[in-house]
């Protein structure tokens, strides 16, 4: 059930975002111009262009009517000009966001896939070797900063074993179609996906097993394992299946992490995503165009968060306004 | 709540090993004008040149010795996470125990704005807003604060409720004492363990973030730092200098990170008692 409370949050989250992005410019000290397009693009720009951005920004008029004209152009889906690829932002950020969304999605799926399974594992085997091992195996990989993690990746793979590309999401020029195609792009996916799926690993898996180790405290483990089932049978179907609950949230909060990490990631690697637009950009100071970007990262987050917590709502019934037999909503909920 | 938390971690294996290399970090961090063979930031023309006696790491693309510059850099590490955890740990603590004991509608807009903050990827902001800024050392510390403080607040916030209503609180208010002497006297020596926990926390995400920054190139080029080692590193990993560039100092910062992992984890567990059960059983 969508409650306009559920969204409150989102909604203050989305209006500091907006606020950053409008007065961060604007509180700079010097000329406002400056500040939103840099210097090195007003350099190249003509009188008569300047006038007209000023027009554009409404720079000679209040906070409040800027304030306006800013919102009102976002709502046009106008994020602004990207001087240093001279092209719209909004062009050059939504080529970027296939491959990012790409890079996410199949680290999330692979994190996802390992940790609750290696979770489930270890948490089946508390106490013993093999849950000592895992246990310790993560909380070292969880130490690692993200992009180190994919240096290294880099090196073994990419140039000691010389077994994966080094860089790029495809191979340029090769005029691959079809299957060759697919092929290509799911070799260079490999090394940055997996590299940031290992970094979050940790919190699927200790999410998992910690999940894992109190549903084996519960009687209906014991049930079966009274009605003599197999092992895997207990450890998969009766307590592996329930402790996947919490994961399928802890998935949907780790989205904001799992894309924060991809900037780094991408930028080991050179992979055409967001987060190379925003080392480009912070490279040439194009201002415009790194404002694009933390506007649509930020906002694609807060939506998946709030999907996510309205869905885990409707999935979990002790979350739901309590329905008494007479069909009317209680006050409480429990 | 009432731990020895020195012991607690002496106790765990995990956090004497944290400890020790934490000890270790901050003693290269003092020491590093002694321990270093050269100064950090002398250019030669002696580049990309491979270990020897006199540059036991090599030196890199401008020439600099690379040992020192390790050194050096543990400086810019740790120093950024001392300032920034006291700094945004004394943030939380202004924000949560205000809001538990004010309450009312303060206490409703201060955690709604926490919970705004708290969904909004800190990293982001901050990249956005050091492009603004190009900070040097104190404005980055001042932004890493600045951003570090929601989680803890809401911590300290539920810790501050449940302690306001423990018996000496009450007690000591019936005496007539006023809310800062509570605060004074009663929650803060009771929030110890809470907000050790929380300094570690911070420390740890701030080494973490000014690896990344400095490794996006956004801070100082004038300091020293483990992220920007990296990212020059980087440009030349299809040589063999990547054995003695970026890895130690890719090593150099996953200990510290972990070193904080580690002792934080041990807290956790001493301040847990369903870990500690776990541990036992």
């Amino acid at each position: 059930m969508f409650r306009l409370r559920d969204s409150a949050n989102y909604l203050a989250a989305f209006l500091i975002i907006l606020a950053v992005n409008f007065f961060l410019p604007r509180l700079m000290p010097g000329d406002p111009l400056t500040a939103i397009y840099g210097e090195e693009a007003l350099v190249h720009m003509t009188p008569d262009a300047q006038e007209e951005l000023i027009q554009r920004f409404a720079l000679d008029r209040s906070l409040g009517e800027q304030f306006l004209e800013y919102c009102s152009a976002l709502l046009r889906g106008d994020l602004g000009y990207s001087y240093y690829f001279n092209d719209t932002v909004s062009a050059v950020v939504f080529r970027a966001v296939p491959w990012t969304l790409l890079l996410v999605g199949t680290a999330i799926l692979i994190s996802a896939l390992a940790g609750s399974i290696a979770g489930m594992e270890s948490g089946w085997r508390r106490g013993k070797r093999t849950d000592r091992a895992l246990l310790a195996g993560i909380m070292f990989l969880e130490g690692f900063p993200d992009f180190f993690i994919g240096m290294i990746m880099l090196i073994v793979f990419g140039v000691v074993l010389k077994v994966l590309p080094l860089a790029g999401a495809m191979t340029p020029y090769a005029g691959y179609t079809g299957l060759a195609l697919v092929q290509d792009i799911l070799r260079h996916l490999i090394l940055p996906a997996s590299s940031l799926a290992l970094v979050n690993l940790g919190g699927t898996f200790l999410l998992a097993r910690n999940t894992m180790v109190s549903i084996l405290g519960e009687s209906y483990i014991f049930t079966a394992r009274a009605k003599g089932l197999r092992e895997r049978v207990v450890s998969y179907r009766h307590a592996g299946r329930n402790s996947l609950f919490p994961v399928i949230t802890h998935i949907g909060i780790q989205f904001g992490r799992m894309v924060t990490g991809a900037l780094f990631i991408e930028t080991v690697f050179s992979y055409p995503g967001l987060g190379l637009l925003i080392q480009k950009g912070l490279q040439a100071r194009d201002y415009p165009l790194l404002q694009g970007v933390f506007l649509v990262v930020t906002v694609t987050v807060l939506v998946t968060n709030l999907f996510v917590e309205v869905l885990y709502k409707k999935i979990d019934p002790r979350l739901r306004p309590c329905i008494s037999t007479t069909g009317r909503k209680l006050e409480t909920t429990v | 709540m009432h731990i020895n938390y020195w012991q607690e971690i002496r106790n765990n294996s995990l956090g004497r090993i944290g400890m020790i290399i934490l000890v270790l970090v901050a003693g290269t961090a003092l020491l590093a004008p002694v321990l270093a063979p050269d100064d950090p930031f002398t250019q030669t023309p002696d580049s990309l040149e491979s270990p020897s006696a006199q540059h036991p790491l090599g030196t890199n693309d401008v020439g600099q010795d690379i040992l020192s510059r390790l050194l050096y850099g543990a400086r810019t590490s740790l120093a950024t996470a001392l300032v920034v955890a006291i700094l945004a740990t004394m943030l939380s603590l202004a924000a949560g125990a205000s809001a538990g004991l004010i309450g009312g509608l303060y206490e409703k807009m201060m955690m709604r704005l926490v919970d705004a903050f708290l969904v909004i990827p800190p990293m982001l902001v901050v990249i956005i807003a050091a492009a603004y800024i190009q900070p040097g050392m104190i404005h980055l510390v001042l932004l890493l604060s600045l951003l570090g403080w929601p989680a803890g607040a809401r911590i300290i916030r539920a810790q501050t409720l449940a302690l306001k209503e423990k018996l000496h609180v009450r007690a000591s208010r019936t005496f007539g004492a006023g809310p800062l002497y509570i605060l004074k006297r009663h929650i803060i020596p009771d929030l110890g363990p809470v907000l050790t926990a929380n300094l570690i926390r911070g420390a740890r995400r701030a080494v973490f973030m000014e690896a990344g920054l400095s490794f996006l190139g956004i801070t100082d080029p004038m300091t020293v730092s483990w992220g920007k080692m990296l990212y020059h590193a980087l440009k030349y990993v299809y040589l063999d200098v990547w054995q003695w560039w970026l890895l130690p100092v890719g090593i150099a910062l996953s200990l510290t990170v972990m070193s904080f992992t580690l002792i934080g984890y041990s807290l956790e567990e001493a301040m847990d008692p369903r870990l500690r059960r776990e541990k036992h059983a």
